[in-house]
């Protein structure tokens, strides 16, 4: 039996002001397998985001536990957590996030020279991964040279430089339109197949939901369903 | 932290750097004018420190000046003394005076001056008013019916609304000096100074053999002033100078200048308050904008966090570009600095004292440069450690 790369147990987000206490996450247990392509759907306000900044480590729940890669990252401190997520995650947000003052092939091979890789071989992978999201010929054009759907090709290179255990990504195409959409979409379904990566992915489009092999409805910051599509 | 660390760290604050060139811009002149504002007046004080104390050796001390001992109003012997203390190694000049008050007539007017008694030869060596004559020529020694006047004491050299009395003298005019013991003598103008010092410029210069001959006595004098190589040099020669037996008072230029000394001590009290504040305006100007620019870039430190660059990486790319900025701008405010005192060098600030040069002292320099790349690590270090200490997704969407 394949071990689960990611275990969420009983999660819980809350959010206080003063007294009043939201529930942004309750009681949300879940689990994906290696290799998996998951799309986390819901209405607006419904969690999903929140769910996915649980699991990405960019945020701490108030309550419960996630395992990935078989271990509590729910008890590392902010410094281990910051190591965990250059080791084994990777990011891809709705607005790209690419930082400006870099060009492409620099923001791609940023968290390769942070792992301590030499120069050659961290270039040689940002070209490489590039290569895969058609993009070998914008290698030094700053991301405000660039379009949308380029500028998140670099995204998506960026957050698998390091070849992360796991894709988390934050409605990658709500700032897309249609035809770079797609395009983003098929890119993610063509590196989980060839790659084996695993990938979630947060979006409000049922089609492209369609596309991943599971689609986890949330509602409320509860877990409503879970779909194999 | 690790070398991989330090690389990264060098590798980011270069990246914003280059790719900020006008925020790097205005950043580094920023800097570089409140270098200049805190140094500039500083120096223009300093320079007119200097100047006064300047005038006050080069008209009223010397830089040593020899006095009577305290039970004789005289100093025997003077012609001797001097010599001895002329053969000193490292002596520039050495040269006795009398002093007395005189009461000047020209025509129906009459004015009280004080007078220097001076050997016109080794006046020279000691003192500036040959080099300060705006009108006719300096004494020679054989001038004993010659006077020279200064130019305080003229009308037509009186700054504009001053009505003090003077007169309406002129090269070759005759003027009447009465002395204190009586004796009256008419005297020809010879040469008219300015030297620019109110202290020196109400003087009247006259042939010491004149006292002697008015007086009736010889070898004697009331101060012996002595010309060294430069300042700083007074004890070393005061020891020599002492070496030689003699019994009259050694005083140092500063023991002597009185007034001045008070007034340009308040004036460097004014410096140093103003100096400070100069820093504080300096530094909270640098705060605020290093403190502008890091928290735009709030979003940036946001996003490298999210993607597992180290806190303490991000903190230390922050306070190397602050170093930068301060340090560049430092450079910047030291080379137009420079300029400055260079073009200043060559024309100086014409003031009512005098021509003032600014006087930057390395101490100073270093000081402010410090100081100011201090101030801009600090406004550096704490807005990016905020920065780096917020929530990711604080930074990243702006909460």
């Amino acid at each position: 039996m394949i071990k689960n790369i990611i275990e969420v147990n009983k999660l819980e987000r809350i959010y206080s002001n003063g007294i009043v206490k939201t529930y942004a996450l309750k009681d949300v247990s879940l689990s994906i397998k290696p290799g998996e392509f998951v799309a986390i759907m819901g209405p607006s306000g419904s969690g999903k985001s929140t769910l996915l900044h649980q699991l990405g480590l960019l945020d701490t729940p108030t309550n419960g536990s996630i395992i990935i890669d078989n271990e509590d990252v729910s008890k590392l401190t902010d410094k281990q957590k910051t190591t965990f997520r250059l080791e084994k995650l990777g990011y891809v947000f709705q607005s790209y996030n690419l930082l400006p003052e870099l060009n492409v092939i620099e923001n791609v091979f940023l968290t390769s020279m942070a792992k301590g890789l030499d120069p050659k071989e961290y270039n040689l992978r940002a070209k490489d991964i590039l290569e895969k999201v058609g993009l070998k010929d914008r290698l030094y054009y700053y991301p405000s040279e660039l379009s949308g759907g380029q500028q998140q090709r670099v995204s998506i290179a960026r957050a698998l430089v390091n070849k992360p255990k796991i894709l988390f990504a934050d409605e990658p195409t709500a700032n897309l339109d249609s035809d770079s959409s797609q395009d983003i979409i098929d890119l993610f379904k063509k590196l989980n197949k060839e790659i084996n990566q695993t990938i979630v992915m947060v979006t409000h489009e049922l089609e492209e939901g369609k596309k991943a092999d599971r689609i986890i409805w949330i509602k409320d910051g509860i877990l409503d369903k879970s779909v194999k599509v | 932290m690790n070398k991989k660390d330090i690389k990264l760290m060098f590798f980011l604050a270069y990246k914003n750097i280059i790719k900020s060139k006008s925020t790097f811009i205005v950043i580094v002149a920023v800097m570089a004018m409140s270098f200049l504002s805190i140094t500039f007046f500083s120096a223009i004080i300093d320079g007119l420190s200097y100047e006064f104390e300047e005038s006050m050796i080069d008209g009223q001390t010397g830089h040593l000046m020899i006095e009577p001992s305290n039970e004789e109003s005289f100093i025997f012997n003077s012609d001797r003394l001097e010599k001895n203390i002329s053969k000193i190694p490292g002596v520039i000049g050495v040269s006795s005076r009398l002093e007395s008050n005189i009461l000047i007539t020209y025509k129906n007017e009459e004015l009280g001056a004080p007078v220097f008694f001076i050997d016109p030869i080794d006046e020279q060596k000691v003192s500036n008013f040959h080099e300060s004559l705006i009108e006719g020529s300096f004494l020679s020694y054989k001038d004993t019916s010659e006077i020279i006047i200064g130019s305080d004491l003229l009308e037509q050299y009186a700054p504009i609304d001053d009505t003090k009395k003077r007169f309406n003298l002129r090269i070759g005019d005759n003027i009447i000096l009465t002395f204190n013991n009586g004796y009256k003598k008419e005297y020809k103008i010879k040469g008219i100074f300015k030297t620019g010092s109110k202290f020196n410029d109400d003087k009247i210069l006259i042939n010491k053999e004149e006292y002697f001959s008015i007086f009736n006595k010889e070898d004697i004098s009331h101060k012996i002033l002595v010309k060294l190589p430069s300042r700083g040099l007074e004890k070393e020669y005061i020891q020599k100078i002492e070496a030689l037996g003699i019994i009259e008072q050694i005083n140092p230029w500063e023991t002597k200048i009185g007034m001045i000394k008070q007034f340009v001590g308040s004036l460097q009290i004014t410096n140093q308050i103003t100096g400070f504040i100069g820093l504080l305006t300096a530094f909270a100007t640098i705060y605020i904008i290093i403190f502008i620019n890091v928290t735009n870039k709030r979003k940036q430190i946001g996003i490298l966090k999210a993607i597992g660059i180290k806190k303490k990486i991000i903190l230390g790319s922050y306070i190397i570009q602050s170093f930068i900025y301060g340090f560049v701008g430092v450079i910047f405010g030291n080379i137009i600095m420079q300029i400055l005192l260079a073009l200043l060098a060559s024309y100086p600030l014409s003031m009512p004292i005098g021509d003032v040069v600014p006087l930057l002292t390395i101490g100073k320099l270093l000081t402010t440069s410090f100081i100011l790349i201090l101030a801009s690590i600090v406004a550096g270090f704490f807005p990016s450690r905020k920065a780096s200490n917020d929530n990711i997704l604080d930074a990243i969407f702006g909460g």
